[in-house]
């Protein structure tokens, strides 16, 4: 495809199919998990038809909106071994501007004359990383066992705990990174569409990423 | 209908199983493969089809010999139902006016909240339809007049069941007249349960019976604190994003509108 001018690519179809896979499968997870924790949302089950091949009565959707659950935890924990090859390397660690990003909030609560410049990722996405990668190994970890409950009553119970815990932190970091992702940060959205995004964009969100490519150090 | 509870006078019971096997015949309950564990206890262990097991504890005497225990297993009817706090599909748990706590078969959906959720570890899997199964305290029975089928049977009287103001004086005037560590086992557990016990011995003399039941901590923490506070905090981080747009504004990139 020819490269409109002006644009530079800022993610591969790789990373761009990887973060639409962990998207849907996470975004399903969360309907479906709100259907099977609050009684008040029983209108989610309603969204299932009952199959009678999974049941022989009729507990109406909820049996295949569970099991549906179940097999789209497998997905997401499939999926988020694919995110750390794509972005583990750029995520997974602290340098002396991000803790810099740290003291002003990457100018995100308050007026900062000058936002420490970051690469790929500022300080703010590697902990949304960093956090999701911890979370993943607590949602599918507890999440099979809650499935197949082998570990015995009392640490069962635990895990209900901890697959609640997750609910509470990634329900409302993903609504803040949907939030910075589209309408907060005008022009990102692209990073996960077709993956062409402004220089402009580039210069004030990635500075010392669109030094390195441009100077050829890095590809994407 | 008023609310009643079973009364299990253990002090009475002489272990003949009549309760175990009226269970089985009223609920159309199959057989089990069972197993020889050393005791007269059979089958081993409560499961999906045995809602209703007595118990053998034997109790070694200082004088040499044994002292026999025996005790009725089967779910307690807590008025407070740690199965039903944590079972995600609405009604698939029910109470009656009566205070039976009820699993029903054809709403299951085999998540196995209940069965980690019981205090007293009551509810069981049929691994053929992965469906929760426990006794129902004869609910189809006692709303038509009729008191549970292991009541009926008990031919020592042990196993009685009526109103539940009557059952606890009953119960309180068995264990004074008991004496020693006799005690009442229910009335003050999970808001009290709808089947009590004079135990002549001390709770933990009794296999598996549990000393000091109560709703788990970590179900209390799932469903009473982390449940509403992740609503919580999703909402308030929707309206978070939505004030930081109204009063921050996005981050533009500065060229835009320039080029």
């Amino acid at each position: 495809m020819a490269k409109p001018k002006n644009l530079i690519l800022s993610s591969t179809t790789f990373e761009r199919v990887v973060h639409w896979v962990l998207a849907g499968s996470c975004l399903f997870l969360f309907l479906t998990g709100f259907g099977l924790m609050f009684h008040s949302l029983s209108f989610i089950a309603r969204l299932f038809p009952a199959v009678p091949l999974f049941t022989d009565l009729y507990p109406g959707g909820y049996s295949t909106m569970k099991l549906l659950h179940n097999l789209c935890g497998l997905l997401f924990g499939v999926a988020f071994l694919f995110a750390l090859i794509a972005w583990g390397k750029d995520t997974l660690y602290f340098d002396e501007d991000d803790k810099k990003w740290f003291r002003v909030m990457g100018g995100y609560l308050w007026e900062v004359e000058k936002v420490p410049e970051c690469g790929k990722f500022n300080a703010g996405q590697k902990t949304f990383f960093i956090v999701l990668f911890l979370f993943w190994l607590i949602m599918v970890g507890t999440g099979i066992f809650m499935w197949f409950p082998i570990l015995g009553v009392e640490l069962t119970r635990w895990f209900y705990v901890l697959h609640a815990l997750g609910v509470l932190v990634l329900g409302s970091f993903l609504v803040l990174h949907i939030y910075l992702g589209t309408y907060g940060n005008p022009g990102t959205f692209q990073v996960m569409g077709h993956g062409l995004v402004t220089k402009g964009w580039a210069k004030k969100h990635r500075p010392k990423w669109l030094r390195d490519v441009e100077a050829g150090r890095r590809s994407v | 209908m008023e609310e009643k509870v079973m009364l299990v006078d253990v002090s009475k019971c002489t272990a003949c199983r009549s309760c175990q096997v009226a269970c089985k015949q009223w609920n159309k309950l199959p057989a089990e493969k069972t197993q020889q564990v050393g005791t007269h206890q059979n089958p081993p262990d409560l499961s999906w089809s045995t809602w209703n097991l007595i118990r053998f504890t034997e109790l070694p005497l200082k004088e040499g010999g044994v002292k026999w225990l025996f005790r009725r297993d089967a779910c307690l009817h807590c008025t407070d139902p740690g199965c039903q706090r944590a079972c995600p599909v609405p009604g698939a748990i029910s109470k009656t006016t009566e205070g039976a706590v009820v699993i029903n078969q054809e709403l299951c959906i085999g998540c196995k909240m209940c069965v980690n959720s019981c205090p007293f570890e009551i509810p069981r899997m049929n691994p053929e339809n992965n469906k929760a199964y426990k006794c129902t305290f004869c609910w189809d029975r006692t709303s038509n007049g009729l008191i549970p089928a292991c009541a009926k049977a008990c031919a020592m009287g042990a196993i009685t069941f009526g109103n539940k103001d009557v059952m606890i004086a009953r119960a309180y005037a068995r264990a004074k007249v008991l004496g020693g560590d006799a005690t009442v086992y229910g009335d003050k557990y999970v808001k009290g349960t709808h089947v009590l016990y004079v135990i002549p011995e001390k709770v933990r003399m009794y296999e598996k019976m549990v000393v000091n039941p109560s709703i788990p901590i970590s179900l209390i923490l799932w469903k009473d604190v982390l449940k509403p506070l992740s609503a919580l905090a999703i909402g308030a981080a929707l309206v978070g994003t939505f004030f930081h747009y109204v009063i921050k504004g996005p981050k533009r990139p500065e060229e835009e509108g320039g080029e």
